[in-house]
């Protein structure tokens, strides 16, 4: 094989790993804040890929405009999820044990995932990509799509701006003083249950994000929320959990593996986020960019 | 302090009256059905599962209730066993009673490899590592196609001729009594108190000498072996292995039985199991649509016993006693 082949492999992984970090840093972000981790993250993305689905068909040509309405609609209205969700069930738990908060984002997984079967049926669906973004860019002479491209430049874009402000704003050193210190903050006189609901609803905006992104990327069905949960928590786990730093390490890992696993041993490429999932926890538990609990 | 002794006994007392009670009517269960034609057939059928579950669920209960330790691999071992059995009569011709010994060895095998790392870790930790075993034994065996027939499973599984609906319901019975009495023996054993004790405080079992990690690694071992005898059993039963079985959903299955029926008690998973898996089937009797709606419906009693009755149905009794006693 070519170098330039590889290049080419290469920016699919990454194109692939940035998509799964738009999801994967969501759910880092809610367990950073609230300790819970959220089975039913990979199902609030799926919804966010169908709503996406039904919009699109609500409007007319493949315009660049009718895509970023999308990009601008969907997300804020899977966060407006998020923010019942929060309210009226996760916020009841968070003084309970692991199990029973797992439990409950499972019975999440299991209802969401069926009221999309009701709603949307089994059929794959997508979204037409606009035009500007539906060709193919010239690379070395291999014709990359210019979808995957532009995936690549968003996840950048996000990255920077989840950095932006987790380092930078006034909100995010709230959202990171709840992650170390929530009794220390409370004390401060800062609400943290707020704070909890509206980084849940960050984390459901960003997998709203990666569900309108992946719905014009390929085809989705009723699969992918399951899949795409088993990855993140592969992603969060080698990153660390409640890193976003590391979420965005773990997720290129995992992208640009799979893609380069996928030649030398086809479909067995997709054991590989399991197998490095359990490698790390057996070698470094808490994750490359995490920290010991205790 | 008296009058508790005594209340304590005369509870044991009633506990055995009302466990013989309900052994000899499982006993005479299936001849009554056998006279009920295809539908009593169907509920032979249905009983024998529901028996296999309550084991699975019980093996569980072992590392959930008694360790503490939340595992949502623990279909590893059901499908180890699973597939040991298929793959020893289907493949090697192997007689089902051998087969159906190998099941739980082999299952301990697996459960000693990977419990080795998982007890390593705690809490979060232990859970995610134990899926991530799951999974990867799911996609082996989903992937191995050779070997394991990928996700066509392994069909036709031989089944002996004495074997019939109501002979093989007797057979899971009894090996269920069997085991069900081994699980209280371990359970009150010293062992049984150890693995209590890491439970409340890992700590303080620590400090008191308890090797932590030898003690988890050891009752994630049983609980595994416990699993693999289940899997077997319900590959025999339907004929056929696959993959489904070493899925994380299968994981959750046992989890739900103990949270519904209530975690700290050995009949509390069994209970929840059997409840559960009836009203699935009662409710698809009732409606072709059920089918697709149980998902919803289960998804929602959970959400109601995880908000309100985190205690389980062994919970709510217990507190109902607690209230009418005072």
């Amino acid at each position: 094989m070519s170098a330039e082949y590889y290049l080419f492999m290469l920016i699919n992984g990454l194109s692939q790993g940035m998509l799964l970090f738009i999801v994967a840093s969501g759910l880092s972000l809610v367990f950073g804040v609230l300790r819970v981790i959220n089975f039913a993250h990979g199902s609030i993305y799926m919804i966010g890929a169908f709503v996406a689905y039904s919009l699109s068909t609500l409007l007319t040509g493949t315009s660049l405009a009718s895509f970023l309405l999308l990009l601008l609609v969907v997300p804020p209205a899977i966060a407006l999820l998020g923010f019942v969700l929060e309210v009226s069930l996760f916020r009841r738990v968070y003084r309970e044990e692991h199990l029973l908060q797992l439990l409950l984002t499972y019975a999440l997984v299991l209802i969401l995932d069926n009221v999309v079967r009701m709603i949307w049926g089994g059929d794959p669906r997508n979204v037409a990509r606009p035009e500007i973004l539906a060709g193919s860019v010239d690379l070395m002479g291999m014709a990359l799509p210019t979808y995957n491209v532009f995936i690549l430049l968003v996840g950048p874009v996000i990255a920077l701006g989840l950095w932006l402000l987790l380092y930078r704003t006034r909100a995010g050193n709230v959202i990171r003083a709840a992650v170390s210190y929530p009794d220390i903050l409370g004390a401060l006189g800062v609400n943290v249950s707020w704070v909890m609901t509206a980084t849940f609803m960050l984390g459901c905006w960003l997998a709203g994000l990666g569900g309108v992104l992946v719905a014009a990327l390929a085809n989705v069905d009723l699969s992918i929320g399951m899949e795409k949960i088993i990855e993140c928590f592969a992603v969060v786990v080698i990153g660390g959990l409640g890193s976003v730093g590391g979420a965005l390490l773990g997720s290129l890992i995992i992208g640009v593996g799979i893609t380069f696993f996928q030649l030398p041993f086809g479909r067995w490429a997709l054991v590989f986020p399991y197998f490095v999932m359990a490698l790390v926890l057996i070698i470094r538990p808490w994750g490359l960019f995490g920290r010991p609990e205790r | 302090m008296k009058t508790q002794t005594v209340d304590t006994t005369r509870w044991r007392f009633t506990n055995w009256i009302a466990g013989i009670i309900v052994t000899v009517a499982l006993f005479v269960l299936p001849f009554i059905l056998a006279k009920f034609g295809r539908t009593g057939e169907f509920w032979i059928w249905v009983t024998t599962e529901m028996i296999i579950n309550a084991l699975f669920a019980l093996s569980l209960n072992l590392i959930l209730g008694y360790g503490g330790m939340v595992s949502f691999g623990h279909a590893a071992f059901f499908g180890v066993g699973a597939y040991t059995v298929a793959l020893l009569m289907k493949k090697a011709g192997v007689p089902l009673y051998l087969a159906l010994l190998s099941a739980p060895f082999t299952a301990a095998i697996a459960a000693a490899v990977i419990g080795w790392f998982c007890v390593r870790l705690i809490g979060l930790y232990f859970a995610i590592l134990t899926l991530a075993f799951g999974q990867l034994l799911y996609m082996v065996a989903f992937q191995w196609y050779t070997f394991t027939g990928g996700d066509d499973g392994i069909h036709g599984i031989p089944r002996p001729e004495f074997l019939g609906p109501v002979n093989y319901y007797l057979l899971c019975l009894i090996i269920f009594l069997a085991c069900f009495l081994i699980m209280r023996m371990i359970v009150n054993s010293s062992f049984g108190l150890s693995i209590r004790t890491i439970r409340e405080n890992m700590e303080r079992a620590k400090f008191i000498g308890i090797n932590v990690k030898r003690y988890q690694w050891i009752n994630f071992i049983i609980a595994g072996a416990f699993a693999g005898l289940a899997g077997g059993l319900l590959t025999e039963l339907n004929r056929f292995a696959q993959t489904e079985f070493l899925h994380w959903s299968k994981s959750a299955e046992p989890i739900f039985a103990s949270l519904v029926g209530g975690m700290y008690s050995l009949v509390g998973p069994v209970i929840g199991s059997t409840l559960l898996m009836f009203l699935k089937i009662v409710l698809q009797q009732l409606h072709k649509s059920m089918v697709e709606m149980w998902a919803i419906i289960l998804g929602l009693i959970l959400l109601l016993v995880v908000l309100f009755a985190p205690g389980g149905l062994v919970g709510i009794f217990h507190r109902l006693l607690g209230k009418t006693e005072s």
